[in-house]
């Protein structure tokens, strides 16, 4: 596996990925309910589902929002951590090499407060990728809620007349392949963190 | 990495640091320096992420770390200053001084613990325990923003790049046949020294100090008539030219 700063700043360009996806959804459900409406009496059942679209976009865009904020703060204490990382591997180095110093243990103070600062950001960085894991986890529920609401659309729309049927089907598309290009970046995301957990044990 | 101890006196005690035999391959190899008062030391141009190690290791046999409260960057080159972010993380209320052009791009090898002390394009006055060490404006020699350290008790002047020859780890310390040296600093100062006029102005205001031993970040130590020699010389070249060997 990759160094942890790296596999978390792929982790950071998958939901940022997903939140320009996202935008698409929304704009989607914006366009189910004008179809919706423009459909009139033989559209009646598609127009609750565009309610649900609609709040489905927002979940998703919102969530994905925290998950990023989530993943980029993953990142900067995944760096912060490798900082210390490295001062305490070039500390060993002295320690062994400064053996014989007067002067070695005026070290301690620094090494002690360093190491502390790791153990913070070994803590901080467990916790935060617990919490991202469940939101991700969160957010592949949403994900599966999607597949009811592109079947029931596909339903509704033959009930619309010819003129609707094709625009509504294409929402319905639109929802499905959003949702699969979302799932894809989450699935991977979620990989990743179960990754970086094994790793951090 | 080897120290060597350049001047004592009951005040202070000048270090040099250098020639490490352990050094990675392909990077330039740099001289540091410290001066140690009764309860302060000045690290000048600590050097680059690679020798961090080395030079601490080699710092702590002289002195505790808690005395290292005052640390000098001549200019923003990695070389001189790129370990920054790790003596960020070992030292305690320490400054550092360098010049104020490159606060803003010095801070992005890593700066959170140390204090950041501008030196104005004049240059300043450090006092650490009676002692008086001289901030000398150095600029576009090579650096846009740049200064040397001077002493005025002993005498010496930490010139930075001014003085500096690109020879192996093995070299000696210390310039003895001047003319035999030429070679070694002559493509060094007309490359990487963009300015004649900047040149003559540093030539002309160094002579006036009582320099006996001039200290370069690369290479040899110019001590006695040979910083003369090198004034003179320096003088005469054209700097800011390309292919001129």
């Amino acid at each position: 596996m990759e160094n942890t700063f790296v596999v978390t700043a792929v982790i950071v360009s998958n939901i940022y990925a997903t939140m320009r996806i996202c935008r698409r959804l929304t704009l989607t459900a914006s366009n189910a309910k004008a179809l919706a409406m423009q459909a009139g009496d033989s559209a009646a059942g598609f127009r609750p589902l565009t309610d649900y679209i609609n709040r489905y976009a927002s979940i998703t865009t919102s969530s994905s929002a925290q998950i990023n904020e989530m993943a980029c703060e993953l990142s900067r204490i995944a760096t912060e951590k490798d900082k210390t990382d490295r001062v305490l591997n070039h500390l060993s180095k002295v320690y062994k090499n400064a053996y014989d110093s007067p002067h070695l243990s005026s070290m301690d103070v620094a090494r002690n407060k360093i190491r502390l600062r790791q153990q913070a950001l070994h803590d901080a960085y467990t916790q935060l990728l617990q919490s991202l894991n469940s939101e991700l986890d969160d957010m592949s529920g949403e994900l599966r809620s999607a597949n009811i609401v592109v079947t029931m659309s596909r339903i509704e729309a033959l009930q619309a007349t010819s003129i609707h049927q094709n625009a509504l089907n294409n929402v319905a598309d639109n929802v499905e392949n959003v949702t699969e290009s979302i799932k894809e970046l989450i699935s991977d995301a979620q990989r990743l963190v179960i990754e970086l957990k094994k790793q951090s044990q | 990495m080897k120290t060597h101890k350049l001047f004592e006196n009951d005040t202070h005690t000048w270090f040099m640091f250098g020639r490490d035999p352990h050094k990675p391959d392909k990077i330039i190899d740099t001289n540091q320096y410290m001066v140690v008062t009764n309860e302060n030391a000045l690290l000048m141009d600590p050097g680059g992420i690679e020798l961090f190690s080395s030079m601490l290791t080699t710092i702590i046999k002289s002195v505790p770390i808690e005395k290292i409260t005052h640390v000098f960057a001549s200019h923003q080159d990695p070389d001189i200053i790129s370990s920054l972010g790790l003596w960020d993380q070992v030292l305690e209320n320490s400054t550092l001084h360098s010049p104020w052009l490159w606060e803003g791009f010095i801070r992005h090898f890593g700066m959170q613990s140390i204090t950041y002390s501008p030196i104005p394009d004049e240059g300043e006055r450090l006092t650490l325990d009676g002692v008086h060490l001289d901030f000398i404006p150095a600029h576009y020699l090579h650096s846009s923003g740049n200064f040397n350290v001077f002493d005025p008790t002993s005498g010496i002047l930490m010139s930075g790049d001014i003085g500096a020859a690109l020879e192996s780890d093995e070299a000696p310390l210390e310039v003895d046949d001047f003319e035999a040296h030429i070679p070694k600093m002559k493509l060094f100062h007309q490359r990487w020294m963009p300015s004649n006029e900047a040149k003559l102005d540093w030539v002309r205001r160094v002579r006036e100090l009582d320099v006996q031993m001039m200290c370069p970040q690369h290479g040899r130590i110019f001590k006695g008539e040979n910083v003369a020699k090198f004034l003179d010389w320096f003088e005469n070249l054209e700097v800011g030219v390309l292919n001129k060997k």
